[in-house]
C-alpha cells in the first residue's frame, strides 16, 4: 500500500521525532458520574514506536479502551498530552480531529459495523468518500484493500452474505484503505471463533510486518495478546 | 454521499414501504381537498370578465321587476342582458338528485352565455317550444335524457308538477359552466297561474359589457339607475358575484383548507417518527462513521437525504395515484351528481407542483430534529451503544 497523498490534504500527517508514533505524557482522563469525578486514567505515560504491534490488556474498567480512544483522537485527555505522529491530538478542535483521524487512523471494532445496505466494496470505499477521489480511483483502492485481506472475490457480497470472520476482514480493509500510519483495534477478535480469530490476527501481523503498519490492539484474549510484539497491562487507570 | 443515504431506505423495507404509503395517502388526500377547493371556486376563477351580475340590493333570494332587464340594457357600456329565475324543481323519479333548474329568456340567455353551445336545430326548437328546455350533457347522460323526451319537475317553490320537453342538450366551452343544469322558458313560468307570486319578476340579471376594464363603473351606473326606486340593486362583476356566493360557504371552504394542511402536518409527524427511529437504531453506526472521519454535517446529510427521498418518492407516487382516483373516479362522480357545486372537478397542475414541493419540504422539516440529534452525537458514547 502506497502512502495516500490525497488523504494527506484532509488532515495532518506530520512526522514523528525519535521514532515514536505515540507519545503520551501525564495523561489523565476523568469522567463525571453525577457530581462525582471518576478517574479512568491517572498520569499515564506511554511511548509506542513506529512499526510496533502492541496490545493493551486489563480487566474491565481498567481504562484500556479510554486510552485507545485518546490515542485515536476520539476523545481528549482531561490533562496531559498525547502526541500521535508529532501532532498533539488533544489540542486539535473537533473538526480538525475528524479530518486528522480520516488521514491517520484506521479503526477496527469488535462488532464489524458494516453498513448492511452496501456491498463489501462499497463499505471499504466509505472512508474514501471524504477524500477528493474519482469513483474509479475509489473503487481501485478499495479493491486493492480487499485483495490484501483476501476477499477480492467477495467484494460484491453484502455483509449478510459474509461470515463473521469475513466481515471483520472487510472491516480491516476499510481500516487500511486510506493507508493510515496507525491502526487501532478494539477487541478485534472478541466476536469470533478461534479459527476466524487466528485468521484476523495473522492478517494484523502481516499488515504490521509487510506494510509496516503500527497497530495498537485492546484485547481480553491472551491468545490474541501473544501475537503482539509487546503487551501493556493496565489496572485502575495506570500501566503496570 | 446522498446515494449511500438513499440506499439506507432498503435497510428496513417494510417500514420504508409503510412510510411511503402513508405519504402517498397524505398526498392523495391533500390533492383531493385542494381540488375540492379549486373546483368549488372554479366559477369565480373562470368567470367571464365581460359580464356583470345584478341582484336585489337586500338579498339574492329577493326578486326585481322584469322591466329592469330592459333598463339595464340601456345603460351605456351594456351590450346585452338576460334575466334568470330560480325554479327549484325536482325530478320525481330522482328525488334525491340535485340539479339547478332555471327559467330564462332563451335568446337573451344564449347571447349573454355564449360559452353554452346548443346545436343549431335544437336551439331553434327550444326557441319555438314554450315548455321546451335545454339540459347539460352531464345530466342528460346521467338520467338518459335525449331531445324529444318529456320530463316532469315537481316544484318546491312553485307548486305542482310541471311538464317539459327536452329541446336540446348543451355542452360548454368554459370550465365554469355547470353541465348539469336545466334551463327553460321564463314565459312558461311567468304565464302559469302557479307563478303568480313572481309574475313579471326576475331573480337576477346578467349583462354583457363592452369593456371588461370598466366593469366597476358600469356596475355603479346600473345601481345608480335604480337608486331612487323602491327596489334598489346591487351589481358587480360575475367574478365578484360568484365569489360573494362562495362567501356564504366560506366557513366550510376554510375548514377544507385547514384540514388539507393538517394532513401535511400528520405526514410530517409520520416521516419524522420513522426517521427518528432510524437514527436511534443507527447510533452505533453513526459513531463508527464519525470515528473514521465523517463530520457532523455529513451525518445530517445522511438523515435529511433519506427523509427527503422517502417524502419525495411518496409524493410522486401519491401524485400519480391521485390522477386516476381524483379525476376519473371521484371527479366523474361529482360532475355527474353535484355538477352545480363541482362543474369541473379536475386537478390543477399547480396543486401537483405544490404537493411535490411540500412533500420534499416536509421531508426536510420532519428530519430536521433527528438530523440535528445525529450530528450532535458524541463519538465515544455512540460507539459504546449497540443497536
Amino acid at each position: 500500500m502506497s502512502p495516500d497523498t490525497s488523504t494527506q490534504t484532509a488532515g495532518t500527517r506530520a512526522g514523528s521525532a525519535n521514532g515514536a508514533i505515540v507519545s503520551a505524557k501525564k495523561v489523565r482522563k476523568t469522567y463525571l458520574r453525577g457530581k462525582e469525578e471518576l478517574d479512568v486514567l491517572q498520569d499515564l505515560d506511554l511511548t509506542i514506536h513506529e512499526g510496533a504491534f502492541e496490545a493493551l490488556m486489563g480487566p474491565s474498567g481498567s481504562g484500556k479502551s479510554t486510552l485507545l480512544n485518546l490515542i485515536a483522537g476520539l476523545d481528549r485527555p482531561t490533562s496531559g498530552t498525547i502526541e500521535v505522529a508529532g501532532v498533539d491530538v488533544g489540542a486539535l478542535p473537533e473538526r480538525a480531529r475528524a479530518k486528522w483521524r480520516a488521514a491517520n487512523i484506521g479503526f477496527i471494532f469488535q462488532t464489524y459495523n458494516m453498513m448492511p445496505v452496501l456491498t463489501a466494496l462499497e463499505n471499504v470505499e466509505l472512508p474514501l468518500l471524504l477524500a477528493r477521489l474519482s469513483g474509479k480511483e475509489r473503487r481501485e483502492r478499495a479493491t486493492t484493500a480487499l485483495e490484501v485481506v483476501g476477499l477480492k472475490e467477495r467484494m460484491q457480497h453484502y455483509p449478510r452474505e459474509l461470515s463473521g470472520g469475513q466481515e471483520q476482514r472487510v472491516a480491516i480493509a476499510r481500516a487500511i484503505v486510506t493507508d493510515p500510519r496507525l491502526i487501532v483495534a478494539d477487541e478485534p477478535t472478541g466476536d469470533l471463533d478461534r479459527k476466524s480469530a487466528d485468521e484476523i490476527l495473522k492478517l494484523l501481523e502481516r499488515l504490521n510486518q509487510e506494510f509496516n503498519k503500527t497497530i495498537i490492539m485492546v484485547t481480553h484474549d491472551p491468545h490474541a495478546a501473544e501475537r503482539a510484539k509487546k503487551v501493556h497491562h493496565l489496572d485502575k487507570g495506570a500501566l503496570l | 454521499m446522498t446515494g449511500v443515504a438513499v440506499r439506507n431506505l432498503r435497510r428496513n423495507p417494510l417500514r420504508t414501504l409503510l412510510t411511503i404509503a402513508a405519504v402517498m395517502v397524505a398526498i392523495i388526500t391533500f390533492v383531493t381537498l385542494r381540488t375540492v377547493l379549486s373546483a368549488w371556486t372554479a366559477g369565480a376563477d373562470y368567470a367571464a370578465k365581460d359580464r356583470v351580475g345584478t341582484r336585489h340590493k337586500v338579498s339574492f333570494i329577493m326578486t326585481m321587476p322584469r322591466r329592469y332587464v330592459q333598463e339595464v340594457r340601456d345603460v351605456p357600456g351594456v351590450k346585452s342582458a338576460a334575466s334568470a329565475n330560480w325554479f327549484g324543481g325536482k325530478d320525481p323519479k330522482h328525488e334525491q338528485e340535485f340539479f339547478a333548474n332555471i327559467a330564462v329568456e332563451p335568446k337573451d340567455f344564449l347571447e349573454v352565455y355564449d360559452e353554452i353551445v346548443v346545436p343549431e336545430d335544437q336551439r331553434a326548437n327550444w326557441f319555438q317550444t314554450k315548455n321546451g328546455a335545454i339540459v347539460g350533457d352531464a345530466i342528460a347522460k346521467k338520467f338518459g335524457w335525449k331531445p324529444g323526451d318529456r320530463v316532469t319537475l315537481r316544484g318546491t317553490i312553485f307548486s305542482g308538477d310541471w311538464e317539459f320537453v327536452i329541446s336540446g342538450i348543451y355542452t360548454a366551452t368554459r370550465r365554469s359552466v355547470d353541465r348539469s343544469s336545466f334551463y327553460f322558458h321564463y314565459d312558461f313560468l311567468n304565464d302559469d297561474p302557479r307563478g303568480v307570486y313572481t309574475r313579471d319578476q326576475v331573480g337576477w340579471i346578467v349583462s354583457r359589457i363592452d369593456d371588461p376594464g370598466r366593469s366597476a363603473q358600469i356596475s355603479q351606473a346600473i345601481d345608480a339607475k335604480f337608486e331612487e326606486r323602491d327596489i334598489q340593486t346591487l351589481s358587480m362583476s360575475e367574478r365578484a358575484m360568484n365569489t360573494s356566493f362562495i362567501g356564504m360557504i366560506s366557513a366550510v371552504l376554510k375548514v377544507v383548507d385547514v384540514v388539507s394542511l393538517v394532513i401535511l402536518g400528520i405526514m410530517a409527524l409520520i416521516v419524522g417518527n420513522t426517521v427518528a427511529m432510524g437514527v436511534r437504531e443507527r447510533t452505533h453506526e453513526y459513531g463508527v462513521l464519525r470515528a473514521i472521519g465523517f463530520l457532523p454535517k455529513h451525518l445530517a446529510v445522511f438523515v435529511l437525504a433519506e427523509a427527503v427521498a422517502v417524502s419525495a418518492f411518496g409524493g410522486v407516487l401519491g401524485s400519480l395515484a391521485a390522477y386516476p382516483l381524483v379525476e376519473r373516479l371521484l371527479g366523474r362522480f361529482l360532475e355527474e351528481n353535484v355538477g352545480g357545486f363541482f362543474p369541473f372537478f379536475r386537478i390543477d397542475p399547480q396543486t401537483i407542483v405544490a404537493a411535490l414541493l411540500l412533500a420534499a419540504v416536509i421531508g426536510v422539516v420532519a428530519a430536521a430534529l433527528p438530523a440535528y440529534s445525529a450530528s450532535r452525537l458524541n463519538v465515544v458514547d455512540s460507539l459504546r451503544r449497540t443497536g
